[in-house]
């Protein structure tokens, strides 16, 4: 293995808990809890979490003044982990509002079908749903019925998104505070090496059932930073990706006022269509997103919510 | 460890301790996330998703803690005029709405949600002023019109639905009428109504709007009385109907026949249905 991106030594990643080892929190490395309780050295500010300074700790061999002390990595700060569990339940009224309102006026249309009198592409995908679970009707409406809230409720929809798109807005000015504050940005940033370290999280994941099935070993390229390259790209764009989706919605929702932002769509459909494909793009992140930290363990889910983690090695 | 990674010792209580602590708060927030969409969710939605009989004890449930069905329709209401606030608050008197080329003319559909009236009643129509500073009523008729100076623009209408069509209008200015039969003073909202509006079975539907004093005056609104060069038909209002490109389509009521000015806010046919207020873009 070799270090990709770093470019001073660690002394953390000596640690028999390396990044590729499956560290449980129950482990006794990750709970390394001296048993004498007369000495209390210097602990580190538990109540906002501050780092100590890790340079001067041997974690390796825990000493006598970290009685009663837990070694672990501060992931999240707490408005970052608020906003992010915020998202949920806002993203999920935004996407399903908005395509009750796609329904009123769909953008991707065609000739209307003989058999289904569908003349709208989403339409077209419910139905072809439809006609894979049994026992359900299959008729244009089923999409928006199934994946939006219904059909002939624009008025209601139109409520939902504008009540969400405000809790939206402040919601990421809550994570761009908490990136600040926690100084999370700097694992957002991009890096010299992405590219390369991008080509070979790919071929991890392509090779990684192939391997599990063919027994053979196929260890995860060492990562020594938050996230590895992927996770990096995919977890800066999303910042970008909701403001490209606020600045769309403005767009059509106040294009006389905003005039300057249709311009930059190209148009008042230009809008309509970019904001269309940063949703598309919020369900495609959303797929891996959570696939991978079920499969990445407890560890990394419960981070987001106390935000420390007990993986010292490193990010997966 | 990277910067990226600040590890730290911490106090294994004061670790535990905060971490039940965040636990229960995400626990809570789950709960009550739930709960707030269940609450807003449409009818409809909640039955297709968990059947009637759960819809039914949850729905009751929730109203034991409060959360009825009428608090839902106000809480969704404010957000709705909070949104309209914000675009009152947008609103410049001075800005523009953007202009286009007489070649980017766009098919306009005829978006009349009842049906379209027949032209018989354009011959006998009339428009009558109200709420004026002479403090009696006026009756307009076509010719009157045409004795105000005439303007021709090229605007985006857009819909509240998501459609949008650009179209040449031209006709006279609001502001030309406004000033041509002054309103009372203390008026600041005009409510604008159809009476030939119909519904979809064919039965008499007015349809009324209300217009802000500071948008009539804008000078890209119009009283339109021709659509691409050639007069309005009925679909699209013949003969008189206001184009404020700067408001929703809903806004831009077709075949008007009376004119109030007012103090008050004025209802809107669409605002009575659900949808927003003021519907400023």
């Amino acid at each position: 293995m070799t270090q990709m991106d770093t470019d001073k030594p660690d002394p953390v990643a000596e640690l028999p808990d390396s990044p590729v080892a499956d560290v449980s929190p129950a482990s006794p490395a990750a709970e390394a809890t001296p048993d004498d309780p007369e000495t209390t050295g210097q602990p580190g500010n538990a109540d906002n979490l501050e780092p100590s300074n890790p340079a001067t700790e041997q974690p390796s061999s825990p000493l006598d003044e970290h009685a009663g002390q837990r070694l672990v990595v501060i992931k999240h700060h707490a408005l970052v982990r608020l906003s992010h569990w915020l998202n949920v339940p806002i993203l999920f009224a935004m996407i399903v509002s908005g395509l009750s309102i796609y329904w009123a006026s769909p953008v991707f249309v065609h000739k209307p079908d003989p058999i289904t009198h569908s003349r709208d592409y989403l339409a077209d995908l419910g139905i072809a749903i439809a006609r894979l679970i049994p026992g359900s009707e299959v008729n244009p409406s089923w999409f928006y019925n199934h994946f939006a809230i219904g059909v002939y409720n624009l008025a209601g929809a139109l409520r939902w998104h504008w009540l969400f798109v405000y809790l939206f807005l402040a919601n990421g000015i809550l994570y761009l505070l908490g990136l600040i504050l926690g100084r999370g940005y700097r694992a957002l940033l991009p890096r010299r090496s992405m590219i390369g370290d991008s080509l070979a999280m790919i071929r991890y994941y392509a090779g990684v059932v192939p391997m599990k099935l063919a027994r053979r070993p196929w260890p995860h390229p060492e990562v020594t930073t938050k996230y590895n390259a992927l996770q990096r790209g995919a977890y800066a764009s999303m910042p970008i990706a909701g403001a490209l989706a606020l600045a769309s919605g403005w767009a059509m929702h106040k294009p006389v006022q905003f005039w300057w932002l249709e311009r930059m769509f190209g148009s008042y459909d230009g809008a309509r269509i970019v904001h269309f494909i940063v949703m598309i793009y919020f369900v495609l992140f959303l797929i891996p997103h959570v696939v991978l930290v079920l499969v990445d363990g407890w560890d990394t889910m419960r981070s987001m919510i106390v935000g420390w983690s007990a993986r010292i090695g490193g990010a997966e | 460890m990277s910067d990226e990674m600040p590890s730290v010792f911490v106090d294994e209580k004061k670790l535990r301790r905060q971490s039940r602590r965040d636990f229960v708060l995400f626990g809570a927030g789950t709960v009550a996330a739930l709960a707030g969409l269940w609450w807003i969710a449409p009818l409809a939605s909640k039955k297709r998703l968990l059947g009637e009989h759960a819809t039914d004890f949850l729905d009751t449930a929730a109203a034991r803690f409060g959360l009825t069905k009428e608090r839902s329709a106000r809480f969704q209401n404010r957000a709705l005029t909070f949104d309209d606030d914000v675009a009152e608050a947008l609103y410049s008197p001075t800005r523009s709405v953007r202009m286009y080329r007489r070649s980017d003319v766009t098919p306009l559909r005829n978006n009349y949600n009842g049906r379209t009236p027949s032209p018989a009643y354009i011959d006998a129509w009339t428009l009558t002023l109200t709420g004026l500073a002479s403090g009696t009523d006026i009756v307009l008729r076509p010719p009157d019109l045409s004795l105000l100076e005439q303007h021709a623009q090229v605007t985006r209408l857009c819909c509240v639905e998501g459609w949008s069509a650009i179209a040449g209008w031209s006709g006279v200015r609001f502001a030309d009428l406004l000033r041509a039969y002054p309103p009372a003073a203390g008026s600041k909202w005009i409510a604008i109504e159809s009476s030939v509006n119909l519904d979809g079975a064919g039965n008499p539907d007015p349809y009324y709007v209300s217009i802000d004093l500071p948008t009539a005056m804008h000078p890209q609104t119009l009283l339109a009385t021709r659509l691409n060069g050639t007069p309005l038909g009925p679909d699209h209002g013949a003969p008189l109907r206001l184009v404020a490109p700067m408001k929703l389509g809903l806004k831009n009521i077709k075949a008007i026949t009376k004119i109030a000015y007012v103090v008050d806010q004025p209802r809107d046919y669409w605002a009575d249905r659900g949808y927003s207020k003021y519907d400023g873009l």
